[in-house]
């Protein structure tokens, strides 16, 4: 049981994405700290009742109820969330999630599952300027996740399998429907898995590279979301920013996965004082 | 009694269906009766009432309907809600109706009446026009004959002509039916959560569907239920949506609004039923003048009707004031000549007055709402975190 619960400030953010919850419960003051994490792989359940049970196992495990959370806030597909009490947008509280891995952070890449945004921050966290990929999927982890499961990898190999490539095969950056054909093609001439994975790699961090471009992107840059754990991923970025002779200093968290979640709890306990205070003024 | 539920289905359900098989119904129950339907935005339904007529109104298709014959009628760069509206003639979703109105408010609105008259759809087809002079002695007595011309037309068919008393009844209900929605209105403004604005829509919606005395028992069972907690209250923005008064957004988009963290504490979605503010006079030897009355001098604004000396946008701010809106989301049809004319103008006056906002287009059938959540997200965002 968490101690001198009536003393603290607790708050959770969940994060409902397409194909991963994240939940974070949050010790929230000066210098918040996170006090537990859960991830749950949605696969095809129902994601409203995926996440209250998240919530509610959460709750329980630190023998905590409902209204011992000062503000239970919700984002991405946060409609999904039953019991929540408020909302925040994804690139809000990706901007603060990532400000809270590194406060030196000015540009966000979000590389979620359905789109990779780049965001521009200020020191405080607001959001200034925002970039992302257009309609096409071929620039998401959804795309990698689909290619992989193609190839027989699971999503956790991906990244380990990339490193291995010599001589990486760049598939279409523009058409996810273009790309898989590419991925069929290639593997019908007999191109190696690693180095298909690299080409996928490569190709979607060439997107990316194009969206820093386009918002004048400022370094250190964070990279957050489901992506930001897959360690081919990041070489590729690291790569193609080298050879486009772009010097960025490009950081992630081990957390990055959490980083909307994160960023939703931290902006709920702002907000539970900013209530608290305007009602304090109301009386 | 039925519960929250089973009306808000019901409503939903008399809302949006484009045979109106619920006012066919009502007709066929009396001879006399007859469904005269009218486009958006006001018509003065007391008259088409007093007369043994049900006012229905045509707030297009949707995204119900798949307009094919309709997109012949209309170039490509007018609005969706006439394409829709002819094709729901051509598909014989309004026969039953005896007559049509076309109010004012747009070149798009009075070419549609010239093609239900070429067409033949209905008895009759009027152009229901409006004084741009709000001198009672001129634009009043113009205001009046153009009421006039509506009882003729109904009397033609049913040999129903209204007299003092049914006006006067008629008035008095349609008092209760906008004291009712505005009742609803208030409470919404103090506890938004006890009843979404896609549910207040419906019946809404489903009002200007079926008879007004029948409107008026739901909307007072759900004032019944929404004095008391209904849903649980969410750290939200509180917003005023303006610019939706004619062709009508989709509920995807209004839901897009409130899922994005946006309370919608007024708009202008259903303005016809909400037009004339406070009552009309309602025990008067000359209704006719009391109807005048109420549009020369209490009228709703509107970027479709003319504003001499009262500016529209001076007016949203003072809305947006007395419903205590964090801001304003300026949502209009593509192609609306008049909500974007006036967008700019009314955007400066939430600018001098501080009030932040933002805009954004539709078509009625629009199916995609990422921006637009996208959009009310940050804004709701930027006034919870920054303002």
């Amino acid at each position: 049981m968490l101690q001198n619960m009536e003393e603290k400030t607790y708050t959770m953010g969940i994060d409902v994405g397409s194909n991963f919850i994240k939940l974070v419960l949050v010790d929230y003051d000066s210098q918040s700290k996170i006090i537990d994490k859960h991830t749950e792989k949605i696969r095809k359940r129902n994601p409203t009742q995926v996440a209250d049970e998240m919530i509610q196992n959460m709750l329980n495990k630190h023998k905590l109820k409902y209204e011992n959370i000062a503000y239970l806030a919700s984002t991405g597909e946060g409609d999904l969330v039953k019991r929540k009490r408020g909302h925040f947008y994804g690139m809000t509280t990706h901007a603060k999630g990532a400000n809270f891995f590194f406060p030196d952070g000015r540009t966000i890449v979000d590389m979620g599952a359905l789109y990779v945004r780049a965001i521009k921050v200020s020191p405080d966290a607001r959001v200034e300027d925002y970039k992302m990929t257009g309609q096409c999927a071929s620039g998401s982890g959804q795309f990698v996740e689909n290619i992989s499961r193609y190839l027989g990898l699971s999503i956790e190999e991906v990244g380990d399998v990339s490193l291995q490539s010599d001589t990486p095969e760049v598939s279409s950056g523009i058409c996810a429907v273009l790309a898989e054909t590419d991925v069929i093609n290639m593997v019908s001439r007999g191109i190696s898995t690693p180095n298909i994975i690299k080409g996928i790699h490569i190709s979607i961090a060439n997107r990316i590279i194009k969206l820093l471009s386009s918002l004048k992107a400022e370094s250190p840059i964070i990279l957050t979301g489901g992506m930001a754990l897959n360690k081919g991923m990041m070489q590729a970025i690291e790569e193609q920013l080298a050879e486009s002779g772009k010097k960025f200093d490009i950081k992630t968290h081990p957390d990055a996965i959490y980083a909307g979640a994160i960023g939703a709890a931290l902006w709920g306990g702002y907000r539970h004082f900013k209530l608290k205070e305007k009602q304090s003024m109301a009386v | 009694m039925q519960s929250i539920d089973e009306l808000l289905t019901y409503c939903e359900k008399v809302a949006f269906d484009l045979n109106f098989a619920h006012a066919k119904n009502w007709k066929s129950q009396n001879e006399k009766r007859v469904i005269v339907g009218y486009l958006p935005i006001y018509v003065p339904r007391e008259v088409i009432h007093a007369s043994s007529g049900l006012p229905v109104g045509i707030m297009g298709v949707g995204d119900r309907k798949q307009i094919i014959k309709g997109d012949a009628y209309y170039q490509s760069y007018i609005c969706h809600l006439p394409r829709g509206v002819i094709e729901m003639a051509l598909d014989k979703n309004l026969d039953g109706f005896d007559g049509f109105l076309f109010p004012a408010i747009c070149d798009c609105i009075r070419n549609l009446s010239g093609m239900y008259k070429l067409a033949h759809k209905g008895k009759f087809q009027r152009y229901f026009d409006y004084p741009q002079n709000f001198d009672p002695k001129i634009g009043g007595v113009f205001y009046i004959q153009e009421m006039e011309k509506v009882m003729d037309d109904i009397f033609n068919i049913n040999g129903v002509r209204a007299d003092v008393n049914s006006l006067n009844n008629s008035i008095r209900l349609y008092n209760i039916n906008r004291r009712l929605i505005e009742a609803i209105y208030d409470i919404r403004q103090e506890f938004p959560w006890r009843l979404s604005a896609v549910e207040t829509y419906h019946i809404l919606r489903a009002g200007i569907a079926m008879p007004v005395e029948e409107h008026n028992e739901i909307l007072k069972q759900v004032l019944d239920y929404i004095q008391t907690d209904r849903g649980e209250p969410m750290d939200n923005i509180r917003v005023v949506v303006s610019g939706s008064f004619c062709e009508q957004p989709p509920i995807g988009l209004i839901k897009s609004i409130e899922m994005a963290g946006c309370y919608i504490v007024d708009d202008d979605f259903m303005l016809g039923s909400r037009w004339i503010l406070g009552d009309v006079e309602e025990n008067t030897d000359d209704p006719l003048q009391a109807l005048t009355n109420a549009y020369l001098y209490q009228s709703q604004f509107s970027s479709a009707y003319y504003d001499v000396g009262n500016p529209k946008g001076k007016r949203l701010v003072a809305q947006a004031n007395k419903r205590g809106a964090d801001g304003i989301i300026f949502s209009a049809a593509s192609f609306c000549d008049p909500a974007l004319l006036d967008r700019p103008e009314m955007q400066k006056e939430c600018d001098e007055a501080g009030i932040p906002h933002i805009n954004f287009q539709y078509h009625e059938n629009t199916g995609q709402f990422k921006v637009i959540k996208e959009q009310a997200g940050t804004f709701s965002d930027s006034i919870k975190l920054w303002a």
